[in-house]
């Protein structure tokens, strides 16, 4: 048999099948804006006041940026492989540590809110590569060295003050408390995103280094140095999501960023990025912010008490999880070609 | 150590000649008090296609990871085109243009055939300091090209988990050639094929050699290697014991030579 014919009798067995099934594979790695049409669909029916004018669609917008922020860089971390616990407190650490560096009753040492934005980025962006340094280096575990991190640095906020700081230049906070600013920029960084991972060799490494890490190194990718990178970007977005908390609550307190890597966890889940890396896209990580942030904000407006709403976020995750569960039983079936 | 290492060995040796890409001379490699290596002097002929063959042990692995710039020998130089050179890791073998195929092909599941082909080189369209922005268009046209040579009708946007065994393992080799390498060394390249994917990938080998590529594949089976290789060098317990003529040797002695590193049983 010639190698044409063979090559042609193996690709006729499977490209039937294959387009078919891919196209439910493709639907599937979308399917968080599906949930999210439907949720909007049953929003307006139960609770249409959230949508009722474009004002309260900015406060939805203005009030998932901060989550925005720790979703993005969740997302880069699992699409990587890895994950991180610890987003939530470097973005209260940062931010305190900041607000402490501003305040005249703390330190006071900085006052121009320049030098406070490059100051927030710079701690998160050294402890994001701390942590990666950890994990490639020393090779310790991502889910405990994060959570080393996520309580250390919880404790040393609390180390540092009990107090909130309200006492902060306006321009500094500005950036998280000017709707236009941070939903701009949250969009601006998603997109920007999504064409770094897509569009550059460093993207591309990192759905790499997620789908399989050991071939990643085979192929000369040097993959300690893009853990550290990805860990270290982590940390700046989380920075990030500190400064918009900042701004957000016009205060700096112990509570800033606590209790939101686990919502972080949960949109980047619902919105198609693989809990095992190497899968899904930036722009399914921002339906996944909005659809926790119109769950949210429905709640809100129903009166639904805050220890309800921390109960309804722990179903929320558990919503992802078994989504994610059932999308990978369903792809294992697809491509065994049992659908 | 083999049998009766003496005759077999200095029948093995070779002399350096103009025609020879890779020369292995007098190479021993050691893991603490493990001898994985001893003492190999081998060619490896422009344009020919050589195969590793030994039982688990027998050093092939060893051999192919000191030219693939794993880890460097113990002892012995290692020349390349007349040349003594030395492979600090993969990286540096693939500038000399060696490129290898382990056996678990390094192929990335989740990612498309042009995005697994490209992943050690993308072609760029401008850099941004450290940043690279990749050129698809580039990518997928040099990833159909490759694909064209191969005779592999497939889609560069076609996710890797789709693909049979042997379409796995012509996109590892089309990763491979596609810096247009010298040498392609192949790790047990149809262990876990079918009889139609190992056929095409057998194809494929005298494919490439008729395109001018060197190729060493390393097997524990010699069935698979008699109708594609020029040279088949066996090799038991660290040593090589013969080089044999595929189209020459007797079944029976070359299955010995690979159990108990001598003709006759």
């Amino acid at each position: 048999m010639s190698l044409t014919t063979l090559h042609k009798t193996f690709w006729d067995n499977i490209t039937a099948s294959s387009t078919r099934t891919n196209a439910i594979l493709k639907s599937l790695d979308h399917m968080v804006w599906l949930i999210l049409g439907l949720l909007i669909v049953g929003i307006f029916v139960l609770i249409p006041q959230v949508f009722r004018n474009v004002t309260s669609l900015q406060i939805i917008l203005h009030g998932s940026v901060a989550l925005g922020f720790l979703v993005l860089a969740e997302s880069l971390c699992l699409l990587s492989g890895h994950f991180d616990l610890s987003i939530g407190s470097i973005a209260g650490f940062s931010a305190i540590f900041t607000a402490m560096a501003f305040s005249g009753s703390h330190w006071g040492v900085i006052s121009h809110p320049v030098v406070g934005v490059l100051l927030i980025l710079t701690i998160g962006t050294i402890i994001g590569t701390l942590n990666g340094l950890s994990v490639a280096k020393l090779g310790v575990n991502p889910f405990l060295q994060t959570l080393a991190f996520l309580i250390i640095f919880r404790g040393a906020m609390l180390t540092l003050t009990t107090s909130p700081i309200y006492q902060l230049p306006a321009a500094y906070f500005a950036i998280g408390n000017t709707p236009a600013i941070a939903i701009g920029l949250l969009i601006f960084s998603y997109l920007a995103f999504a064409y770094i991972l897509r569009y550059t060799s460093f993207g591309m490494g990192v759905y790499a280094l997620g789908s399989n890490e050991k071939s990643a190194r085979s192929v000369g990718i040097n993959t300690d140095r893009l853990v550290i990178l990805v860990y270290a970007v982590s940390g700046f977005l989380a920075a990030i999501a500190g400064l918009i908390l900042s701004g957000y609550a016009q205060s700096v307190s112990v509570n800033t960023g606590d209790g939101m890597v686990f919502p972080a966890f949960a949109a980047a889940v619902i919105g198609g990025i693989s809990l095992f890396g190497g899968r899904g896209k930036i722009t399914g990580a921002l339906g996944g912010v909005l659809l926790l942030g119109l769950v949210q904000s429905a709640l809100n407006i129903s009166g639904v008490g805050a220890s309800e709403v921390q109960m309804i976020n722990g179903l929320v995750l558990l919503f992802a999880i078994l989504l994610y569960n059932s999308k990978s039983k369903l792809r294992e079936k697809v491509l065994q070609g049992s659908v | 150590m083999p049998a009766n290492p003496t005759p077999t060995t200095t029948a093995a040796s070779e002399d350096a000649s103009q025609s020879d890409l890779i020369r292995f001379d007098h190479i021993s490699k050691q893991f603490g008090n493990i001898i994985a290596v001893e003492d190999i002097s081998l060619s490896v002929k422009r344009g020919e296609i050589l195969a590793l063959v030994g039982d688990n042990g027998a050093g092939k692995s060893t051999l192919m990871n000191i030219l693939a710039g794993v880890y460097p020998q113990t002892s012995g130089e290692l020349y390349y085109d007349g040349e003594p050179v030395s492979f600090s890791n993969p990286g540096a073998a693939r500038s000399f243009g060696i490129e290898t195929i382990y056996q678990d092909l390094a192929l990335m599941d989740d990612l498309d055939i042009a995005t697994n082909i490209h992943l050690q080189q993308f072609p760029k369209r401008f850099s941004l300091g450290p940043i690279e922005m990749i050129d698809w268009q580039e990518a997928n046209e040099a990833t159909r090209e490759v694909l064209e040579f191969l005779n592999l009708d497939l889609d560069p946007g076609l996710e890797v988990e789709w693909l049979s065994g042997g379409e796995r393992q012509l996109v590892a080799i089309a990763r491979s050639i596609l810096s247009d390498p010298d040498m392609i060394i192949l790790d047990e390249p149809t262990s876990a094929l079918s009889v139609a994917g190992t056929d095409l990938v057998k194809e494929t080998m005298l494919q490439l050699k008729e395109d001018g590529h060197t190729q060493i594949i390393v097997t524990h089976n010699f069935e698979e290697v008699l109708n594609v290789a020029d040279r088949i060098a066996v090799l038991y317990q660290g040593e090589l014991v013969e080089i044999v003529d595929p189209q020459t040797v007797d079944r029976e002695s070359l299955s010995n030579l690979i159990t108990t590193g001598q003709r006759t049983p």
